[in-house]
């Protein structure tokens, strides 16, 4: 088999998950975060540290970048060398972009990290070993891992502080790898709910930390494969497809009017986060 | 496998809730930490506690004095996350950083627990029913003259029982200090619309022009603004709303903007006037002031003064005339001048220029009951509250809300003059910089234990108050309500008065019962009343529409600019930042943490330099620089920043604590202390952004901790966070 018949025929060699007959029934959650309205202020990563028991590392460790936010904010200037950034700063939210084909899933030698029926790029922290290949593999850069066993840290959650910590989640020992989950232990309860009552989760049921706090609301999430999702909606109306690892609506030119990109599409993760582009004025 | 339709899961979700009556009430959450070294299974549970079950209670925000209406998850009797309240106008279920660390304050491990008594220079913890009587020896034979109170801003009943112990007390001397503040626009506003804060409606502008108003980062009220600029940015049909803002070193809003416009430090008022100039010779008629006032700045003394270039003038006088209305805001940077008021002055004339007022400047509503609305704190208090201390005026000193000590600029030796009280009582949650300097320091409950009301400056969404209720039980057996502890002290002075009241719950429940009528309360009984209040978390209130009213702004003069000084050539800007604000939630954790959004540094302060200022001084990341003052010096490390004017370095505000608790203690330095003591002319505030420093290297040199990576903010061809431009994008199509 050649390299060539191998791209040619990717989807076929490539697999998404889950591969079988019904792949996002009922379920395959998305997220779509816009740049435009985003304005780095932080208070997405503040609000995961709070639901997901994320450890406060400390200056030491946080210059070893061993520092643990699943949601962190970029921040790029233009590149072409003016004097001031007169346009402002581009902020970017980087967190695990749950991919349908994750490469962190593939290099994993125990199985610790996979996916979902409903679309997630699961972790598993008793099974995980620490190889770390995960994080190697990721082109996001977006998985973390335990160095040390935070718990008992000092000063990472001393005395009360423990009785902050979501019981809905489980705090990490030393040697495990954790990323963004989604909010996991949030879907979950919605859709137990939503299941013994007979029904789908339904749009706006539930949110993620980062989206319930963001201050401009740039943030939307939710069900991609049911069509009252706002989700679904901008996805569509943005024509990026989940399964395409170049858009149909930038064949043409290399880029179009709607904003909905993915970033690094092109590696063929198939991320289930879309961002919308930041716009600047060109009359001022 | 069973039939998945009854799970496991949901089995043991039917066995959870079995049989429960659920009670939501906000208080008395009682025992659940009791007992909790031994397992006991809940053979007599609380009716209200279900294990594994959360329940939400509303209340506010008291991590700044927005307002934001919030709503806490509780579980097995504890706090455990905070949300927006999705009902509120100001927040509408939004939250901040800085908010969402409230409960790092609750569960800090550092508050204080206990009444100390200074000894020495220990303190030695005593029984709260000592520290009473000795507060009333203290004040035995005092006259009322001599007492003075420092507060942060308050408002509420609280403020009410404030003013009512202090007049008990025969004193008159409550100081309402805010380092951080918008007081000098306040009172140009109340010059220019009648109203020190009218409604800000950003939604509604075509344009916002900003004079360093970091209304996303730390302004007034940021997470309303920001909801606001959500909708501003989707805009009307298409049309996006456009940002420019004016500063001299970059803030949130300004890395969130169209176009940035780098000002000499202090020229924003020219920049306006020029603007108002331009207006008047592009056809925009002008009042006879407005054309006084700009008479003279014209493009090309704007221009030379101002370093705009005429290109991005041009583009922005076209901009605000043709696309109406616009909105013109003065925020922190320009006020924060010796001529700060007549900036601010200048930039409000900017808007009645545009018609903006009574557009995008509406009318506050007015609060029915006047007594309760904010006591504003201002750095004038401060002022003159060290004068009086210093002069040795005042015997007995209480503060609370505020670290003055922190805070004073360190021209004022603040620290000095409180020396000269001889009984000094701090209200505290944290031993921070002024609960060390006390006699008596005084332990409070949260925010999360406590009850209140509250009112917010900025009344985003019509009049309300805010109320906030316990989320649970006490931490701490020792700590108080400051309402119980003012309650406390009013009863030694008029025991017959407040004999009625057992604590300060009851004070708040039968002063809000008394007036049901007009809290919206009126056919229903008082159990239903009090319920719904709690229930809610708001109070809404049929408050009559305020007016504008538009007042002349003849005289407006900027002064000339000062000369430069030889020896101190720099600008300092103190930065404003939205996680630490004045430094007082420099103690949790998540904000020390949370990498600043411009420099993405962590766990310390920084000297921000323009890269070409920083070239010529050879200066490169990480060298500690020396930042000296005529009052002071300062070392921290240098981090090269584009976004700030080559004559000026800033470090932010909030670091550099000396006590207060493990996260806060160490981390940075606290430019406060270099500050200069000058002040804007007309109202007498401290002009913030008027010292002049000197910068030299001292030859060490550290590595930087901060999030970005090692090539900084490039992403090296990658196509990672895109941009566009309004001419590439079909606005209008989106959903």
């Amino acid at each position: 088999m050649s390299v060539g018949t191998l791209l040619e025929n990717w989807s076929e060699f490539r697999h998404f998950h889950p591969v079988d007959d019904k792949p996002h029934d009922p379920y395959k959650w998305a997220m779509s975060i816009d740049l435009d309205t985003c304005t780095g202020c932080n208070a997405c990563s503040v609000a995961c540290y709070a639901e997901n028991n994320i450890p406060v590392v400390g200056k030491e460790k946080f210059q070893h970048g061993q520092q643990m936010h699943w949601m962190r904010i970029e921040r790029y200037w233009s590149e072409d060398d003016r004097e001031f950034p007169d346009q402002g700063a581009q902020f970017l939210p980087m967190m695990c972009q749950q991919c349908e084909a994750a490469p962190c899933e593939t290099v994993c030698p125990v199985g610790a990290t996979n996916h979902t029926a409903d679309g997630l790029n699961s972790q598993i922290y008793n099974r995980c070993i620490g190889s770390r290949y995960c994080s190697a593999n990721c082109p996001f850069k977006v998985r973390y891992f335990n160095w040390y066993d935070y718990p008992t840290v000092d000063n990472v959650w001393p005395a009360e502080m423990t009785r902050q910590l979501n019981p809905d989640v489980s705090v990490r020992g030393k040697g495990v790898m954790e990323k963004c989950t989604f909010c996991v232990q949030r879907l979950r309860a919605v859709e137990v709910t939503a299941k013994s009552e007979g029904r789908i989760v339904r749009e706006g049921e539930v949110q993620t930390a980062c989206q319930q706090a963001c201050p401009s609301s740039a943030i939307s999430f939710g069900n991609l494969v049911d069509p009252e999702s706002r989700v679904h909606k901008q996805w569509a109306a943005q024509q990026v497809v989940l399964e395409a690892d170049e858009q149909e609506k930038n064949k043409e030119h290399g880029t179009s009017e709607l904003r909905g990109y993915r970033i690094l599409e092109e590696l063929r993760p198939y991320p289930s986060v879309m961002y919308l582009e930041q716009v600047r004025e060109s009359a001022v | 496998m069973i039939d998945s339709s009854f799970d496991r899961r949901d089995f043991l979700k039917v066995m959870g809730w079995g049989g429960a009556a659920v009670a939501l009430s906000g208080c008395g959450n009682t025992s659940i930490e009791d007992g909790k070294e031994t397992v006991v299974s809940y053979v007599e549970a609380a009716d209200y506690v279900i294990p594994g079950v959360s329940v939400y209670y509303n209340s506010t925000c008291a991590q700044c004095d927005a307002g934001c209406n919030i709503n806490g998850r509780v579980r097995e009797g504890r706090v455990l996350k905070l949300e927006g309240n999705a009902a509120s106008g100001i927040n509408r279920g939004k939250m901040c950083g800085l908010g969402q660390a409230g409960v790092q304050h609750h569960y800090n491990p550092d508050r204080v627990r206990e009444p100390l008594l200074r000894n020495g220079d220990r303190g030695e913890a005593i029984a709260w029913d000592k520290a009473y009587a000795l507060i009333a020896e203290k004040l035995n034979g005092v006259s009322g003259d001599e007492v003075a109170f420092l507060s942060g801003g308050v408002s509420g009943h609280l403020k009410v029982l404030l003013g009512n112990y202090l007049e008990s007390l025969g004193s008159k001397n409550h100081f309402v200090y805010e380092a951080v503040s918008p007081a000098v626009v306040r009172a140009a506003n109340k010059k220019a619309y009648g109203n020190e804060m009218p409604r800000f409606s950003i939604n509604k502008a075509k344009v916002v022009l900003s004079f360093g108003a970091d209304f996303l980062g730390s302004w007034v009220s940021p997470v309303h603004f920001s909801q606001q600029y959500a909708q501003f940015r989707k805009g009307v049909n298409g049309q996006r709303g456009v940002l420019v803002q004016v500063e001299s070193k970059m803030t949130l809003t300004g890395a969130n903007a169209d176009r940035w416009l780098v000002v000499r430090p202090g020229t924003e008022g020219v920049l306006a006037l020029g603007i108002i100039n331009a207006l008047g010779a592009s056809g925009v008629a002008l009042s006879g002031d407005a054309a006084a006032a700009s008479q003279g700045y014209d493009k090309a003394r704007v221009t030379s003064e101002t370093g705009v270039s005429a290109e991005h003038l041009d583009k922005l006088v076209a901009l605000l005339k043709e696309r109406t209305p616009s909105l013109v805001l003065a925020g922190s940077a320009a006020e924060g001048y010796a001529h700060g008021s007549q900036n601010a002055a200048a930039i409000n004339l900017l808007n009645q220029v545009l018609g903006n007022v009574g557009k995008t400047i509406e009318a506050p509503a007015v609060l029915p009951f006047p007594q309760m609305a904010p006591a504003k704190g201002s750095s004038l208090a401060l002022k003159s509250l060290n004068e009086g201390l210093a002069a040795g005026k005042y015997k007995v000193l209480f503060t609370y809300g505020a670290n003055p000590v922190f805070t004073a600029p360190g021209s004022m030796k603040f620290k000095d003059s409180m020396g000269k009280a001889a009984f000094k009582v701090a209200f505290a949650h944290y031993l921070d910089e002024t609960a060390l300097q006390a006699d008596l320091v005084l332990p409070l409950d949260s925010a999360l234990e406590d009850w209140g009301t509250q009112v917010p400056e900025y009344l985003a969404d019509g009049a309300q108050i805010n109320i906030q209720q316990p989320l649970m039980e006490k931490l701490h057996p020792e700590t108080r309500g400051m309402g119980d502890v003012l309650l406390a002290l009013i009863k030694q002075r008029q025991a017959d008065a407040y004999k009625g009241f057992e604590d300060y719950y009851s004070y708040l429940r039968s002063a809000l019962l008394q007036n049901k009528g007009a809290l919206g309360g009126g056919g229903s009984d008082d159990d239903t009343f009090w319920d719904a209040t709690l229930t809610s978390g708001i109070i809404k209130l049929a408050g009559a529409a305020g007016t504008l009213s538009a007042s002349s702004a003849a005289g407006l003069k900027l002064p000339e600019a000062a000369a430069a000084d030889a020896q101190f050539p720099m600008h300092l800007i103190p930065s404003v930042t939205a996680n630490l604000r004045d430094g007082r939630h420099a103690n949790q954790p998540w904000l020390q943490e949370s990498p600043d959004p411009l420099t993405t540094i962590v766990w310390d302060s920084w000297v921000e330099i323009h890269p070409k200022k920083a070239a010529q001084m050879g200066i490169v990341e990480g060298d500690i620089v020396e930042v000296a003052s005529k009052t002071g010096t300062i070392k921290a490390q240098a981090y090269l920043f584009p976004g700030i004017h080559p004559d000026a370095v800033s470090i932010p505000l909030g670091r550099g604590h000396e006590a207060m608790g493990r996260y806060a203690k160490g981390f940075g330095v606290n430019p406060f202390q270099i500050l200069d003591a000058v002040y804007d002319q007309e109202t007498g505030e401290l002009a913030m952004h008027e010292t002049r420093v000197k910068i030299s290297k001292v030859g060490q040199r550290v590595i930087v901790v901060k999030d970005e990576g090692v090539i900084g903010g490039k992403q090296d061809g990658r196509r990672i966070a895109l941009s566009k431009t309004t001419d590439q994008v079909k606005l209008s199509e989106e959903i």
